[in-house]
């Protein structure tokens, strides 16, 4: 060992630990693959089919719980996001609370895929403010694939938040939960009823402009897209204009990759306006994250320290102030 | 054998410390192997049956399953790593770097160290310290460079360029650090070895490195430890270390159970010293009690030749550099003993002289001890040092363990 070639020895390297990637820290994964693709499905506790509502409420211990809704897109490459993620979730809620940006934040992880070409293309968790959101983030299956179409089935999963989704937060205080989508692709062009029907289990009859459903959902959700640097789609014109249009300075483009927990944690910090970006910086920094959060001050320089509270929900909200279940 | 064990070498290394802690590990649920020194040097021989592995980077109770962690005082060099979790792999044991932990702040050993350490090596000709060649050395001295400007003199060497801070493992998942850091590196080796890798092939593979293992901050020791037992796994033997080894035959690491009693901050353990029934040594430096005699009545399957290493030298036991290693540990609570199964031995219970404070190497280059008989080693063993022999072994496979439960004193 150690005598051979650099590239003999650094392929076999990389080779090795590519394999070995994190990949078992995503148990329910690593069983999944190891069966036939026929066989895939996703773990119970985060199968959206004829799921109610997931629900993020208030306890003795939480009074004022924030629901956090963070939604992968877990095809090909974006598949590392959530390994990520898991590595990180300590930092994230130490950020959250310890900071004071958040009193009870109470987070949710869900995988999004392709509804036309996956197995299992939605995956939605429960709200959780202990360890078993590492657990859930876990048991996402990180199915992969993907490729081809430039588009994934994120309204799907904006759709089940818009209409699944109770939190105390709105209902008892009129305040916003925070959903992120991470992701590298556009929405379908449209979202089609019978993926509805067969993947959540809504009696559904006509397909829905993406649009809407995102207007929908801003009505009670911070919405951010935010897309990792991690293929060749960050550079894609097509895809910055597509979620700047429905989301305007909430798609946030991020260099690192590995820096998408801090992010998350800024984003919030400076929304609730308990710090701006240079604060932001700071609490970073001391949280030992001092490369991200270059990375994270570049994807929200845009985003501005001080206006990123004020933007309006879109107008022309329609549907009802709770989530009516059929 | 309950509680935490730190296992130390009491020799130049070599003195089964890799069979005494799988045969720990075999004898008493673990909950981790604790590397508290050294780095991908290490050549620890564990055997099975018919599975026989040197293991390196990897704890010694791989095999019994037992989980590895590495702590912040080892170094760690990846691609030799992934090298031993393959042959790992091969002996049957599933996903071998599942099993690993790493502090963040553990150094990183790289290609470039590894270069610089041969080339160093190389120029030395026949003056050899007797290096394996890995970059330990070398990965440690850069990590003493930080603020020393090119021309300083820093441990004997001259520093040749401008150096940075050192890379880390927890660098490993921060690509801009890595990059800036390896940059640095690499410019400041360049007049020793030329071109050594391309950096951004260097920093994808460690970004993989660092997704494929677990990467600890803060004091996962004293978290593993609040768990369940623990192997501290000593590397080297306390005679090769830093401070109380025999100089310039030193390996650049506290040897002595000084890092592992840190990392337990105030929780008990026992610390085991392991000698073989005879004395070994890699390469150059004192062995007063050498002789041919005992080397080649005692061939070594697992030890031969190593071309930066130098070769394979035995002798007589040395009762007085025995105690002396125990002294440097500031005691030992019990012994392990190996190579029970060689007979007819002799130990060195006396020089011609006593041990100086100073200049230990030249000393021990010209002595003459004196030998008496020693019929059973673990009765003249635990008399000598008048402390309990909790471990022999009469072999080199686990079936040739034993494990005593400590008695009562």
């Amino acid at each position: 060992m150690g005598h051979g070639k650099w590239d003999d020895n650094a392929y076999a390297a990389a080779k090795t630990f590519r394999a070995a990637k994190g990949i078992d820290d995503f148990g329910y994964t690593a069983t999944m693959r190891s069966r036939p693709a026929k066989e895939w499905k996703a773990d119970p506790t985060l199968d959206p089919k004829n799921v109610d509502a997931r629900e993020c409420r208030d306890s003795p211990d939480h009074a004022d719980s924030t629901p956090i809704a963070v939604l992968f897109d877990v095809t090909g490459s974006m598949g590392r996001v959530p390994q990520i993620m898991q590595r990180k979730l300590g930092k994230l809620h130490g950020l959250l609370q310890r900071k004071g940006y958040l009193t009870d934040p109470q987070l949710m992880f869900g995988g999004i895929g392709d509804a036309d070409s996956d197995r299992v293309p939605l995956q939605i968790g429960q709200f959780e403010s202990d360890n078993r959101m590492d657990e859930q983030l876990r048991t996402i299956f990180l199915e992969g694939n993907g490729g081809g179409q430039k588009s994934e089935s994120y309204e799907l999963a904006a759709y089940f938040v818009a209409r699944h989704v109770t939190t105390d937060a709105w209902q008892k205080r009129g305040r916003k939960g925070y959903l992120f989508l991470i992701g590298d692709e556009l929405n379908k062009p449209r979202l089609e009823a019978r993926h509805i029907r067969r993947i959540i289990g809504d009696d559904i009859k006509e397909d829905i402009d993406p649009a809407s459903v995102y207007r929908e959902l801003s009505r009670k959700w911070h919405v951010y897209f935010v897309l990792p640097n991690q293929s060749s789609y960050y550079h894609d014109q097509d895809i910055a204009d597509h979620w700047r249009d429905l989301l305007g300075q909430r798609f946030l483009k991020l260099d690192d990759p590995g820096a998408v927990c801090e992010l998350i944690a800024a984003t919030i910090g400076m929304e609730e306006r308990v710090v701006d970006l240079d604060q932001a910086m700071v609490d970073l920094a001391e949280i030992g994250s001092i490369a991200e959060s270059k990375a994270v001050g570049k994807a929200l320089v845009h985003v501005g320290g001080h206006t990123v509270a004020t933007t309006a929900a879109p107008p022309q909200l329609d549907g009802p102030d709770d989530v009516t279940l059929t | 054998m309950d509680g935490h064990v730190i296992v130390v070498g009491l020799g130049f290394g070599d003195e089964g410390k890799g069979a005494v802690v799988d045969a720990l590990c075999h004898h008493t649920p673990t909950t981790a192997v604790v590397r508290f020194n050294g780095g991908a040097q290490a050549a620890h021989n564990v055997v099975r049956g018919n599975r026989h592995h040197t293991f390196s980077q990897f704890g010694s109770g791989t095999l019994a399953g037992v989980p590895t962690h590495l702590s912040l005082h080892v170094l760690v060099e990846p691609i030799a790593l992934a090298g031993e979790s393959r042959d790992l792999t091969a002996l049957g044991v599933t996903d071998p770097l599942r099993l690993l932990s790493i502090d963040a702040d553990a150094l990183l050993t790289t290609p470039f160290h590894i270069a610089a350490n041969r080339a160093r090596e190389d120029a030395r000709g026949h003056a050899r310290h007797g290096s394996c060649g890995k970059g330990i050395g070398e990965t440690t001295w850069y990590s003493l460079l930080t603020g020393a400007t090119p021309g300083d003199v820093v441990e004997n060497h001259q520093v040749i360029g401008t150096p940075g801070p050192p890379p880390t493992v927890g660098d490993c998942a921060h690509p801009t650090v890595l990059r800036t850091k390896l940059d640095t590196l690499a410019r400041f080796y360049e007049p020793l070895i030329g071109d050594g890798p391309p950096v951004d092939d260097l920093v994808s593979l460690y970004r993989d490195f660092a997704d494929a293992v677990r990467i600890t901050t803060g004091d996962e020791v004293g978290r593993l430890a609040d768990r369940g037992r623990l192997v501290f796994e000593g590397a080297q033997g306390v005679l090769l270390d830093q401070w109380r080894g025999f100089h310039p035959h030193t390996t650049w690491s506290t040897v002595t159970p000084d890092n592992a009693r840190t990392l337990l901050g105030h929780r008990h353990a026992t610390v085991l010293g392991v000698t073989r029934t005879y004395q070994t040594r890699h390469g150059a430096g004192p062995l007063p009690t050498e002789d041919d005699h005992v080397l080649t009545r005692f061939p070594e399957r697992h030890n031969g030749t190593g071309h930066y290493q130098g070769s394979w030298r035995a002798g007589h036991l040395d009762a007085v550099l025995l105690r002396y290693a125990v002294d440097a540990c500031g005691g030992v609570d019990a012994l392990a003993v190996t190579h029970l199964d060689a007979r007819d031995l002799h130990v060195a219970t006396a020089y011609d002289a006593p041990l100086p404070t100073s200049d230990l190497t030249t000393f021990l280059h010209h002595r003459t001890p004196t030998l008496t008989p020693m019929p059973d080693p673990v009765t003249w063993l635990a008399d000598h040092l008048d402390v309990p022999v909790l471990v022999t072994g009469a072999g080199p496979d686990l079936a040739d363990y034993t494990v005593r439960a400590p008695a009562l004193r």
